[in-house]
């Protein structure tokens, strides 16, 4: 009797707690979209505080019309998708190949590989700047994806280095007794059932190159090629803040990488646990 | 395990003759090995290791924009060292840096308490708040910039107008006395997901059996938590306590974007401070030493956790 008040009252505790940390967590989002839909009056007034009354749409198109939004959104896609597209392509064998082969300096790769994933960005951008601004692709696109693996590799690799050796090894033996060679056994056995894996390492690269902001920062100096969050954050530079248009950009900047985590939810959680930090 | 592989792998050897030489040298999956790699190899020196190296050698130089780097040897890290203003950058690093963590591991271990505890929807849960963790940051850091504005935002109409706690509005970011506070608090939010969603698979792996057996032996509640899980956890938490220090220590985009280190530098922090030394005043070498000078205990941390990281996988 007393241990099932006890439940009773922990469950309770727990869903209190829940809710406490939920409205924090929700809030800030809550509140841009919101604002995002609230006209320049009735943002200055206190009147219609927490629901807009009327709906304004203006705030969009402002932003679509009247700045630079929609070319920042084509250079986000075209950046995030480029390095990603690299990224997992090659993360996939060079995580396969660090898992599984048998090779001379195996150990010291995957080691080199971690400690790349370990440094931060802070130490590298003045001097990938440098590298860029000599290569002639400092203000560019091309430079930025060329950039952004420096990120997303190490950690894509990390992430299926675990996911491979989670993989029984014997289904490989099996099909190499079979007849099937290394390569075979790699492209028809353990790349099909690692597809939700690599498929989440990629969501993840997608997201760190859609939220990059530092290397963008740096590199980019013309304004019609800035990615969205340095397009954004630019808009905070001048003496009008503009926040209904502003917030609208921030909605449309979170809705891919929120659409992506609703659906690949269940592999990210599993992802984040079997590859990152397991232990 | 390992006996049917290398027997299969000497017979593939034996069977296809020429190269065993090699393959004896190298490794049996030598030249698929190499092939695979080597796009990592590539990146790993042309994006890391060259631009690393040279970070190096640039701190060791005065370059200014647009000239020629002239070698001075460590003047810039002995001139920084008793420079005012880097020393302010220094501490306020670990202010911000230790003060998130901490915050970050409570409600980390807080959210995967609830999370383990006997509830509905779990999964629903989980999903709803590993959110600030997966939102681009530069958005979060602008709603947050939003709700902390002294006249406009909704921090202060609440505090003020609908709760009554203040008698009037606080300039959360503009003013010293609260401006680490707030970034800290953006920071944490952001972060403590991750140690959450962390801390979460590490009990899940913790076997029902352990608490069975405390229960038996009569161990309450928090005793099992104490004796049961932390243990269970410590090498998670170590990883993720690490891994966060450095992000956190390196952080940018949340600073600038909150403060760009003001007021009157009370949040100047060295990421900003290192870019506000190369693109502000536009001296490279100055700056890369700024975001070098703390490289030794930059190193061990990084070692240290890489251990760790590699031996949780060996399990």
């Amino acid at each position: 009797m007393k241990r099932r008040r006890s439940a009773t009252l922990e469950t309770t505790l727990s869903y209190a707690l829940l809710v406490v940390l939920a409205i924090a967590v929700l809030f800030p989002f809550y509140w841009m979209i919101v604002t995002s839909f609230k006209n320049e009056t009735q943002m200055r007034s206190i009147v219609s505080m927490f629901w807009p009354r009327p709906f304004a749409i203006e705030n969009y198109q402002l932003l679509l019309a009247k700045t630079e939004f929609a070319s920042w959104y084509g250079n986000s896609v075209f950046v995030a998708v480029s390095s990603t597209l690299v990224a997992t392509g090659v993360g996939t064998v060079g995580a396969y190949a660090l898992a599984r082969l048998k090779f001379f300096g195996r150990g010291f790769m995957a080691s080199a590989t971690l400690i790349t994933y370990l440094v931060p960005p802070s130490i590298l951008f003045i001097p990938l700047y440098k590298q860029m601004q000599g290569l002639g692709m400092a203000n560019s696109l091309a430079g930025l994806i060329a950039a952004y693996p420096s990120f997303t590799v190490p950690f894509v690799t990390w992430l299926l280095m675990g996911y491979f050796e989670s993989i029984p090894e014997e289904l490989e033996e099996a099909a190499m007794i079979d007849g099937a060679t290394r390569f075979g056994a790699f492209y028809r056995i353990v790349l099909p059932l690692s597809a939700p894996g690599v498929l989440a390492a990629g969501l993840y690269a997608f997201t760190q190159a859609w939220n990059e902001f530092l290397y963008a920062l740096v590199f980019i100096t013309d304004g019609r090629l800035r990615t969205l969050p340095v397009g954004l954050a630019s808009f905070i530079t001048g003496d009008v803040y503009g926040w209904g248009y502003l917030m609208s950009g921030a909605v449309l900047t979170t809705l891919p990488v929120i659409a992506a985590y609703i659906y690949l939810q269940k592999y990210m959680v599993e992802g984040l646990t079997a590859g990152s930090v397991k232990g | 395990m390992a006996v049917p592989a290398a027997e299969l792998r000497s017979k593939v050897v034996a069977s296809r003759g020429g190269a065993a030489g090699l393959r004896h040298v190298l490794g049996p999956d030598y030249r698929m090995g190499y092939i695979f790699v080597a796009p990592i190899a590539l990146c790993v020196l042309s994006l890391v290791a060259y631009p690393f190296c040279y970070a190096i050698y640039l701190s060791m130089t005065h370059k200014l924009v647009g000239m020629p780097p002239i070698f001075v040897g460590f003047e810039n890290y002995i001139r920084l060292t008793w420079d005012g203003f880097f020393q302010r950058a220094v501490v306020n690093s670990f202010v911000f840096t230790f003060g998130s963590v901490i915050f970050k591991l409570g409600l980390g271990v807080l959210m995967a308490l609830v999370l383990t505890s006997n509830i509905r929807w779990r999964s629903f849960w989980t999903g709803v708040l590993l959110i600030p963790w997966v939102a681009p940051t530069v958005v979060s850091a602008l709603n947050f910039l939003w709700m902390f504005d002294g006249s406009l935002g909704v921090l202060n109409y609440l505090l003020v107008r609908v709760f009554r706690i203040l008698p009037q509005g606080v300039g959360w970011l503009s003013e010293p006395g609260t401006a680490m506070a707030s970034v800290v608090a953006v920071n944490v939010w952001r972060g403590f997901p991750f140690f959450g969603i962390s801390f979460l698979a590490g009990m899940k792996a913790i076997p029902a059996e352990l608490y069975e057996a405390a229960a038996v032996d009569g161990a309450s509640k928090l005793q099992r938590f104490r004796h049961v899980t932390l243990p269970g956890i410590k090498n998670i938490m170590i990883i993720v306590v690490l891994l966060s220090t450095i992000w956190t220590f390196n952080d940018f985009q949340i600073v600038y974007i909150l403060t760009k280190g003001g007021p009157g530098g009370t949040t100047m922090v060295m990421p900003v401070f290192t870019y506000e030394t190369a693109f502000g005043a536009q001296r490279l070498g100055e700056a890369i030493a700024v975001a070098l000078y703390l490289l030794p205990a930059l190193a061990v941390t990084i070692m240290v956790l890489a251990r760790y990281m590699r031996k949780g996988r060996r399990r």
